[in-house]
């Protein structure tokens, strides 16, 4: 029989003169590891702003409805497509909604992916959306992508604003990787670091944001 | 992707006129960023050499970490799919997108897909295919080759996009600013990421204990064709596996910053299999491609198979004094710079890429930036070696016979003296009978080769054994004079 693909190219590789594993130094030291919370968050801002982010800090969900409020204003949103983790579902977005005289809608109103795309794509001003980890190293944000967590509500929408709680600040990626795959059976199906808006410079190197994804992100850090 | 290694003096020598002033004034500029990007470590030389030990493991370690990243993958409910070559990897795709009925597939940015020419037999097959990526969209509509791995179409000046877009994507208002043109390429593709049904992107890292892909950028080109279609697949060169998923961030870490000189990308989007039943975007079936298409023989060789370490962040282009002379084209394939001298050779064989590899200062400026620690110089002159002794592995034949009986007197008579001073005397003549300002520039015949890319200084009159023997009877004789005195 004729041998596989795979068992052909694997036992070429196999049968290969063998290279001793090089010996592994330490990993090398990664400063934000051992910041404090405040030094996280600071360090958290400036990178972020450094790559086009926004970021504000409220002290509580009370605080985080009012900046929404004023967000939604400044940019004249009339209809958001809102994730339904539980950040989101903690501030009941849909009584927000209808103080502030916007129509908001979740995943979860469509019964079809095509429906669906529909909405995120042509129908939505922003997406709003928590997340499940802020990592300070670079000022990224760390979505976790299930049923609560639709992968184009930060995506599609031109504007993406998300609400994260303070205690979900981490220093570096591994502390990330460390929470979500560590003894998992069960990986989430994506997980997605988010720095900053979409961008390119791929005509003659000018920069710009919003090349695909959104043009703007806006992050509210909520607690002390 | 047609093959254009050969010809690499022609279009090198063109491509010379045209000065590409942007590279040369804009390197201190790149260097400048990458280098504070670098410094953003507390110990950037020790973080690039720990990126050079991960892939030093991965590909010492590579197929055991294939066969654990495969069941690791399967577990998570992807699809693995193995292929020999360009045509085994090309014809299956083609064949899922038919079975599934896809019109039109949008693409991420991805090196592999154009090593194996999958564009051309999708479209061949009826299956368009749109890159996303702003500058391989460009350069798709243009029918031209990436100038630069990370901004392939860096070089086409903005009224050609402007031109190209108002032809062939409808752009309404003629402008040369950059942002608007990029406006309207968002316009026009955000239609087809919103109905696209099939998605084709590569890999930048695989991990083996977690069976997880991910993709590095900045568009969000790659996460629209991860999450809008219904069929995902991903294609990757075999050698993209690391270890574990610290190793593949700490590689990301190096990416970033020796790419785009950015901490981190835009998005960094790991995927560990299909979506679950109870989500509403994201792939119903992922589809992962490992493609061999020459590594598993390149591998055979234990030097050569340290240009698979790359990692495809392009550093070592800007870094390179002959790109930065003579850009992207003339490697006349996928890759180019430094990072194409040492990988087109060996994935197209050396007997068809032969200037790539001589094309170089040897200057190590690439080797001294690569963060995967491949020793550029080392397998240029390796793949010399190689090339005049003749090699299966890395496909050279021997030089010709004549060359050889040439090159086998040349030896002989060099290494004894009283050959080479009469040789010397024998060859002045010829050599000095037509020097064009001092240097010998064209010889017919069997060193028309030789002449092509080297001058020959015409020969002194006189050589140093000859003027060493002279003064010495000058000297004896002034001696024996004084002592007459």
């Amino acid at each position: 029989m004729k041998q596989s693909a795979r068992d052909e190219i694997l036992s070429k590789l196999k049968a290969a003169p063998r290279k001793p594993i090089p010996s592994r130094p330490g990993r090398p030291v990664l400063r934000e590891i051992s910041l404090t919370p405040g030094e996280l968050i600071e360090s958290f801002s400036k990178n972020l702003s450094q790559e086009g982010g926004i970021v504000h800090r409220v002290k509580d969900r009370r605080e985080a409805l009012e900046k929404l409020s004023q967000i939604a204003k400044a940019e004249g949103l009339k209809k958001v497509m809102v994730s339904t983790d539980d950040v989101i579902a903690s501030l009941n977005l849909s009584a927000w909604g209808k103080e502030n005289d916007l129509r908001v809608i979740t995943s979860q109103d469509f019964d079809s992916r095509d429906s669906f795309k529909d909405a995120v794509f042509e129908e939505v001003d922003a997406g709003i959306t928590g997340a499940d980890f802020a990592v300070a190293e670079s000022g990224t944000l760390g979505l976790i992508h299930d049923k609560d967590q639709a992968r184009l509500t930060s995506l599609a929408p031109i504007l993406h604003v998300a609400i994260v709680p303070v205690e979900r600040m981490v220093g570096v990626y591994e502390q990330v990787i460390e929470k979500i795959f560590r003894g998992k059976k069960n990986l989430p199906s994506q997980f997605c670091f988010i720095t900053g808006p979409s961008m390119t410079g791929d005509i003659r190197g000018v920069p710009f944001k919003g090349m695909h994804g959104p043009r703007k992100i806006i992050v509210i850090l909520v607690g002390e | 992707m047609e093959v254009k290694t050969e010809q690499f003096s022609e279009i090198a020598r063109e491509e010379l006129r045209k000065a590409y002033t942007f590279l040369k004034a804009g390197a201190n500029f790149v260097r400048m960023r990458r280098e504070a990007a670098l410094s953003t470590f507390p110990d950037a030389a020790a973080a690039q050499a720990y990126g050079a030990i991960i892939r030093a493991e991965a590909i010492s370690r590579l197929p055991e970490l294939l066969e654990e990243f495969e069941k690791n993958a399967l577990s998570n409910g992807a699809k693995v799919f193995w292929a020999r070559d360009a045509t085994e990897a090309s014809q299956y795709i083609v064949g899922l997108a038919k079975e599934r009925g896809i019109k039109y597939v949008t693409k991420g940015k991805s090196m592999v897909t154009e090593e194996i020419g999958l564009n051309e037999v999708l479209e061949k097959n009826g299956v368009k295919t749109w890159e996303t990526d702003l500058g391989e969209f460009i350069i798709q509509l243009l029918g031209v080759t990436p100038f630069h791995i990370v901004g392939p179409a860096i070089n086409i000046p903005v009224e050609k996009v402007r031109d190209l877009f108002m032809e062939k994507i409808d752009l309404k208002e003629p402008t040369l600013d950059p942002v608007q043109l990029g406006h309207a390429a968002r316009i026009f593709l955000r239609d087809k990421f919103h109905r696209v049904e099939m998605g084709i992107v590569g890999v930048n890292v695989a991990v083996a204990e977690t069976g997880t892909i991910l993709n590095v950028e900045n568009e969000g080109n790659i996460r629209f064709s991860k999450s809008s279609p219904r069929t995902q697949i991903s294609v990757m060169s075999l050698e993209k596996v690391v270890p574990t998923l610290e190793d593949a961030l700490h590689l990301v870490r190096l990416l970033c910053r020796n790419c785009t000189a950015q901490k981190l990308s835009a998005y960094v989007s790991m995927d560990n299999g299909p979506k679950k039943s109870d989500e509403i975007d994201g792939p119903e079936e992922l589809i992962v491609v490992i493609v061999d298409n020459g590594r598993s023989r390149i591998y055979q060789d234990e030097i050569a198979r340290g240009a698979m370490r790359c990692i495809r962040c392009g550093a070592c282009l800007s870094g390179c004094p002959v790109y930065r002379q003579i850009g992207g084209y003339a490697y006349g394939w996928v890759y180019s710079g430094p990072m194409g001298q040492v990988l087109n050779p060996l994935l197209l064989g050396l007997e068809r890429t032969q200037d790539l590899y001589r094309a170089t200062t040897l200057c190590g400026s690439c080797k001294s930036i690569c963060p995967a620690g491949i020793d550029h110089p080392g397998l240029f002159l390796h793949y010399r070696a190689k090339d005049v002794s003749g090699d299966a592995i890395l496909q050279t034949r021997k030089p010709p016979m004549m060359e050889r009986i040439f090159f086998r007197l040349w030896t002989w008579a060099v290494t004894r003296h009283r050959m080479w001073n009469w040789g010397v005397r024998f060859v002045r003549p010829f050599v000095n009978k037509q020097p064009h300002e001092g240097m010998l520039r064209e010889v017919g015949g069997l060193f028309k080769g030789w002449f092509r890319s080297r001058d020959l200084p015409s020969m002194a009159k006189k050589t140093f054994h000859d003027r060493w023997i002279e003064m010495q009877k000058e000297n004896s004789e002034g001696r024996n004079q004084n002592e007459r005195e």
